[in-house]
């Protein structure tokens, strides 16, 4: 299962950059393809492509969201086990552990040190096992 | 693929060349992922009589079926192989975060076969899979080497690594392969086979998630344990001392509940047992030759508890580890950080060789670590040269002028360098202590504590002879971590398996020692449990607290959107359990030759101590397992009955013979 490209695709290249496994390609003006080895399915072709030229694997188009509203993972502390999953999986890298002195060492909890870098693919809060993380958009912040 | 990925990866490292293999959907219903899947493929693919260092043998690293899901302590992989240290079926089972990297690059398992004329490592990443030169790494130490190779393929996007260090290279018999700085698959001696194929590392920048039936109820079912471990427990440290002297009585042993060793192993690791374990008559104290006398509190107190967490500057997880029992402390140089020395190796280079001077231990983890070598072997094989110095079978001269006497820390780390370095008695030790005996000639074997070749972890059989029996019994012999006794009161599998009973409260200490179908039917349960839990990537301290609350049956169900039966889980690790003792009669190993040393089994029994007077009835034990099981009382041979109930009668293929059909 992969995401795929129709032929609304203009070749703007907006989505190759981002993906997270270099798995689109193509030439300029020409329509991209997706390798389906390669997609693991983060969606953010389709987040980011204005000509609505992205299937979802389901074979629903992809909704193009701005950049500046694609939410973004919290981390709550308390209920976080310091399990690490979401930083492992994270396929942009975007978590760093943030060391917090306890009463002999300090325990890393994971804090999103790249913002930037977070594509919104959600696969922290969908690993998440204690639903310690939710994607809040920064406008309902 | 629910759960699983769906194929694995080969390297033929003879040939340079790659090939995918896509694992049928029933494998998996049989094996599950993991030590299963290991089993299955490893039967079909080492030759009977391969040389375990040879191009012949397959050296695979396979994740586990719950690894990368929302589950915890779903961390673990494990490095598997036929063991140059004992011939026999090997694995070693490490946590860190390389399980879940095998995984993101879309694979169960990766699977070596042949040698590389040259050093290599492999790489995978989304664009593919390459075997790299590695001439540049040869020789330097695990740090060094998981450094460059993090540096140069991105360490911020935590690839995971692995490596071998020059132990591995050397082929020392008793090497282990590093993760993450100085996590060890450290037992078989599988670094020795890495190395036999001039493999230097493996290194994953994989991003693929994994999918699974039923994510919300994987999660749900994670709320029970994630409250439980983080259950802080009341005791100080000279608490858990006093605790070990309360255990040392000779009449009663109490029903554990695991929920204690996990409040222990949250609050300061595995190192929160050191002196409880002394202390009980757990840790084997003067190569097991003393006891508790011979190094008393006064001498642990170095190791207490709280005396270590002094040192501790982090605490470190393992990949979906809610608990955290890792750690890094300050190490002996300026501003120097060091991986917190774990139970075994602190037990190994202190109460074993009577050394009371914490700062050789740390640096002999870190020596150890650098250079892949299992710290559990390497300890056990120091106190037996100690112990033949002691007693004139090494001379002043064998050992290059070192005075090997009981704790002397200056002849200790003499000696472990020694022996990384291979240079003169220590390249006879760096075997392990039983190819060291054979090679000294030494006619007296007692010294080497071993099973089938494998050096005994610190855990004391004649307080717990259920080690004794797992260590002798199951397929890669020498282990503590595949049963005991005690795991049976932990895992709490009466609470989802009606027909297995719940042990009283309070039982008679003497009663472990007397051979019965009872106990015997609780070691077989835990074999089977042992290598269901280890398909799923599952770590052993998870399960302390049982498994009516760390829910492994459902979350594979969950998973996978099965709906099998504990009991239905325990037949696959019946069957994973029998093909591995089919495997070592398939390499000519007779299960009857795997001999466990007679001091770990009290013959003589000790005079004094906590275990005074413990003798085990190794031959009895073992014959009411090998029947129980479904394997020949005399032989072990899985009976062929046993093998048609599992569905393994065809993998009798070139046993014809041994078998006699």
């Amino acid at each position: 299962m992969a995401y795929n490209i129709t032929d609304n695709c203009r070749g703007c290249r907006a989505c190759v950059r981002p993906c997270p496994t270099q798995a689109i390609s193509g030439e300029r003006h020409e329509v991209h393809i997706i390798d389906p080895q390669r997609c693991i399915e983060c969606g953010t072709c389709g987040r980011i492509c204005p000509y609505e030229a992205i299937l979802t694997p389901q074979g629903s188009l992809a909704q193009r969201v701005k950049k500046m509203n694609w939410p973004k993972p919290v981390v709550d502390q308390k209920t976080c086990v310091s399990c690490g999953l979401c930083v492992t999986i994270c396929p942009v890298s975007c978590f760093e552990l943030e060391f917090i002195q306890e009463k002999s060492a300090a325990r890393g909890f994971p804090i999103l040190a790249r913002p930037n870098d977070c594509i919104a693919c959600i696969f922290c809060a969908d690993i998440c096992p204690v639903e310690a993380i939710t994607m809040r958009a920064r406008n309902k912040a | 693929m629910p759960g699983y990925m769906g194929k694995v990866l080969w390297v033929d490292l003879g040939k340079q060349q790659f090939r995918e293999e896509e694992i049928p959907e029933d494998i998996y219903q049989d094996f599950l992922s993991g030590m299963g899947l290991a089993a299955h493929l490893l039967y079909e693919h080492i030759p009977p009589g391969a040389d375990p260092l040879g191009p012949d043998n397959v050296l695979g690293f396979v994740s586990g079926l719950l690894t990368g899901t929302p589950s915890l302590f779903s961390g673990r992989w494990l490095a598997v192989g036929k063991s140059p240290l004992t011939n026999t079926w090997g694995d070693a089972n490490c946590g860190g975060y390389f399980s879940f990297a095998i995984k993101k690059c879309g694979y169960d398992g990766i699977f070596f076969t042949g040698q590389s004329e040259q050093p290599v490592y492999l790489s995978v990443d989304p664009g593919g899979s390459q075997l790299l030169e590695a001439e540049d790494l040869w020789g330097s130490d695990a740090t060094e080497a998981e450094n460059t190779l993090l540096e140069r393929h991105g360490a911020q996007r935590m690839p995971g690594v692995i490596c071998i260090g020059p132990a591995g290279e050397k082929q020392s018999l008793i090497a282990g392969i590093s993760h993450d700085f100085g996590r060890m698959a450290a037992r078989s001696g599988l670094g020795a086979v890495m190395g036999s194929k001039n493999l230097k590392a493996v290194v994953l920048a994989g991003a693929q998630p994994v999918s699974v039936a039923d994510s919300q109820q994987m999660k749900a079912l994670c709320q029970k344990p994630a409250r439980i471990t983080r259950f802080r427990i009341p005791l100080s440290a000279r608490m858990m001392a006093l605790a070990g002297k309360l255990l040392r009585n000779p009449w009663i042993k109490l029903r554990w509940d695991g929920i204690l060793f996990s409040g222990v192993l949250r609050k300061w690791g595995t190192v929160g047992l050191n002196q409880t374990s002394i202390e009980w008559g757990d840790a084997p104290i003067k190569n097991w030759a003393g006891t508790h006398q011979d190094f008393p509190l006064e001498a642990s107190k170095q190791i207490a508890p709280d005396a270590i967490s002094k040192l501790e500057q982090k605490k470190y997880h393992c990949l979906a580890c809610p608990l955290g029992c890792g750690g890094k402390i300050k190490g002996l140089g300026e501003n120097q950080v060091t991986k917190k020395p774990e139970y075994e190796t602190t037990l190994a280079f202190t109460g074993l060789v009577l050394n009371e001077d914490y700062s050789l231990v740390i640096e002999v983890n870190d020596l150890l670590n650098r250079a892949g070598m299992d710290t559990i072997s390497a300890g056990a094989t120091v106190a037996a040269a100690i112990e033949w110095y002691q007693d004139g079978l090494l001379t002043r001269e064998d050992t290059g002028e070192l005075e090997l006497t009981w704790g002397n820390p200056d002849a200790i780390l003499a000696l472990v360098k020694a022996m990384i370095a291979r240079e003169g008695i220590g390249d006879v030790l760096a075997d392990g202590s039983k190819r060291a005996a054979e090679r000294l000639n030494i006619k007296d074997r007692q010294a080497a504590i071993t099973a089938g070749g494998s050096e005994l972890a610190f855990h004391d059989t004649r307080l717990d002879p259920g080690f004794g029996l797992h260590a002798g019994v199951e397929p890669a012999p020498g282990r503590h971590t595949s049963g005991a006794f005690i795991y049976y009161n932990l895992y709490r599998l009466w609470t989802r398996i009606k027909h297995l009973p719940k042990p009283p409260l309070i039982t008679s200490k003497k009663k472990h020692f007397i051979p019965s179908k009872e106990i015997i039917r609780r070691a077989v349960a835990i074999s089977k449990f042992t290598n269901y839990y280890n398909t799923l990537g599952i770590c052993l301290f998870g399960i302390y607290i049982g498994v009516d609350r760390l829910p492994l049956f459902e979350w594979t169900n969950a998973a996978t959107g099965w709906s099998r039966s504990p009991e239905d889980y325990l037949t696959v690790g019946h069957r994973i359990q029998t093909l591995r003792q089919l495997f070592n009669i398939k390499q000519g190993v007779n299960p009857v030759d795997i001999k466990i040393s007679r001091r770990a089994l009290g013959i003589p029994p000790q005079e004094s101590g906590p275990n005074q007077g413990n003798q085990i009835d190794y031959p009895a034990l073992r014959r009411m397992y090998w029947e129980q099981i479904g394997w020949d009382p005399e032989t072990g041979y899985p009976t062929q009955e046993t093998l048609k109930a599992l569905g393994l009668e065809h993998r009798l293929s070139g046993l014809e013979e041994e078998y006699g059909v």
